[in-house]
C-alpha cells in the first residue's frame, strides 16, 4: 500500500480515473465520497486546518501514476465538504478552505474535557496557552488553528462556561473558565 | 312415554364424554408432536441450506459491496480472492470451481447473477445489465492494460467512430467504465474496474 510518510493511502488513490471528475452521477457520487473521506482523514492525522486549492498539497497529485486533480475536481470535493459542514471557504474565490475534521461543537467538547482533565475549572489562561501550553501537548488541542479555537471558545462563552477577555496586546486574549 | 336419562344413562354419557376428551387430547398431542417434528426437520434443512449456500450468501455480499466501485461486474479471480479473505477463519478453502458452482445456484434464484466471459477473463455480473457483444469486445480489449482509448477501439475492432463512442458511453452510463483525462498525451482513457483488481490498482504504463 502506498504511503505518504506515515499515512496509508487508500487504493483508489492509485487508480487514474479517480483523478478525473466523473460525468456519470452515481460514479461521481462514489468518487466524491471517497475523496471527502480521504481529505478529512489526512487532515486529521496530519493536523492540517487550512488547505489552499491552488497550492501544493500531497493529495492533489500522485506521481506514481502521473495524475493530478484538476482545479474543477478539487473545487468539487471541497465544496462537497463545505455542504456537509465539514469545511468552510475562507474567501469568495474559493481558494482557501478551512477543514473541520472536528466540527466546532466537537472542539468545544474537547476543550471542556481538557479543562476538566487538568482541573482548570476556575482558572484563567491565555488563548495561546490553550493551544500551545504544556498541558496541551499530546492532546488534540495542541496546535489547533486559532480561528477554530476562538469559535469553539465563543460557543462555550455563550453557554456560560467561560469568559473571553482581551489582554495587554492583540495576541494576549485570555479566558476565564467557569465550568 | 318420554325416556328420561337415568343414573346409568348419565354415567354412560359422562364416560363417553371422557373418552371423546381423551381422544381429542390424543389427536391434539399427535398434531403438536407432528408439527414439532416438522419444524425440527425444517429448521435443520434451513441450517443445512444456509451452510451449503453460505458461499453464495458471501458472494452476494461481496458483489453488493463492490458494486459502487465496479458497476456490478467483478473479475472472478478477484471475487475468489475477496471470498478467501472473508473466510479467513473458515477451515473450508474455496476454489474457483466452488465459486462458479455457488454462482450457478444463485443464478437459479433469478437474482441476475451470471458469469460472462470476456477474452481470457471470467467476470461475474450481479446486475441485470445486459452486455451486448460490442460491450463484451471492449471489455476483452481492456484487459491488456485495464483501459482503452477511442482510437484503439476503432483501430483494433475496425469500428466506426460512432460505434465506438456509443458502446463506450453505454458502458460509462452503466457504471462499468470510468473516464481518465489526465494522461500527458491528452487522450481520454476509459478504465474498467471490473478487469482490474479492486484491491490493488496498478499504475498506468
Amino acid at each position: 500500500m502506498q504511503k505518504l510518510g506515515d499515512f496509508k493511502l487508500p487504493h483508489f488513490f492509485n487508480y487514474p480515473p479517480y483523478f478525473t471528475l466523473q460525468p456519470v452521477r452515481e460514479t461521481r457520487e462514489k468518487q466524491v465520497q471517497l475523496w471527502k473521506d480521504l481529505i478529512l482523514d489526512y487532515c486529521r492525522t496530519q493536523k492540517l486546518f487550512i488547505i489552499g486549492l491552488e497550492e501544493e498539497f500531497p493529495l492533489f497529485s500522485n506521481p506514481v501514476i502521473e495524475r493530478t486533480l484538476s482545479h474543477e475536481a478539487r473545487e468539487a470535493f471541497f465544496s462537497a465538504l463545505v455542504s456537509e459542514g465539514r469545511a468552510e471557504w475562507l474567501d469568495k474565490g474559493h481558494r482557501k478552505c478551512l477543514i473541520l475534521w472536528h466540527r466546532i461543537q466537537d472542539w468545544a467538547g474537547i476543550i471542556l474535557n481538557f479543562v476538566k482533565d487538568n482541573g482548570f475549572e476556575d482558572s484563567v489562561m491565555t488563548v495561546e496557552e490553550i493551544r500551545s501550553g504544556i498541558e496541551s501537548r499530546g492532546t488534540e488541542l495542541h496546535g489547533i488553528d486559532r480561528t477554530i479555537l476562538m469559535r469553539a471558545l465563543k460557543i462555550l462563552e455563550q453557554k456560560g462556561k467561560l469568559a473571553i477577555f482581551k489582554g495587554t496586546s492583540a495576541d494576549d486574549e485570555g479566558v476565564k473558565f467557569s465550568v | 312415554m318420554r325416556r328420561r336419562p337415568g343414573i346409568g344413562g348419565l354415567q354412560t354419557a359422562a364416560a363417553a364424554r371422557d373418552q371423546y376428551r381423551l381422544l381429542g387430547e390424543n389427536v391434539a398431542k399427535l398434531r403438536t408432536d407432528l408439527m414439532k417434528e416438522q419444524l425440527a426437520t425444517f429448521r435443520s434443512q434451513l441450517e443445512e441450506f444456509a451452510r451449503k449456500h453460505k458461499t453464495g450468501v458471501q458472494i452476494v455480499e461481496i458483489c453488493l459491496s463492490t458494486r459502487p466501485l465496479n458497476g456490478g461486474l467483478i473479475d472472478l479471480q478477484e471475487l475468489c480472492k475477496l471470498l478467501r479473505q472473508k473466510r479467513k477463519h473458515d477451515r473450508e478453502a474455496v476454489s474457483e470451481d466452488d465459486c462458479l458452482r455457488a454462482i450457478s445456484k444463485l443464478k437459479t434464484l433469478g437474482s441476475g447473477f451470471e458469469v460472462i466471459s470476456a477474452g481470457k477473463k471470467k467476470l461475474v455480473r450481479s446486475v441485470p445489465t445486459e452486455l451486448k457483444k460490442d460491450h463484451n469486445e471492449i471489455l476483452e480489449l481492456a484487459q491488456a492494460q485495464g483501459y482503452v482509448t477511442v482510437d484503439e477501439v476503432e483501430r483494433r475492432l475496425s469500428w466506426t467512430h460512432g460505434r465506438a463512442i456509443d458502446a463506450l458511453d453505454t458502458l460509462l452510463d452503466e457504471g462499468l467504465a470510468m473516464i481518465d483525462d489526465g494522461h500527458s498525451d491528452g487522450k481520454r482513457r476509459y478504465w474498467f474496474p471490473c478487469v482490474s483488481s479492486i484491491s490493488s490498482f496498478g499504475a498506468d504504463s
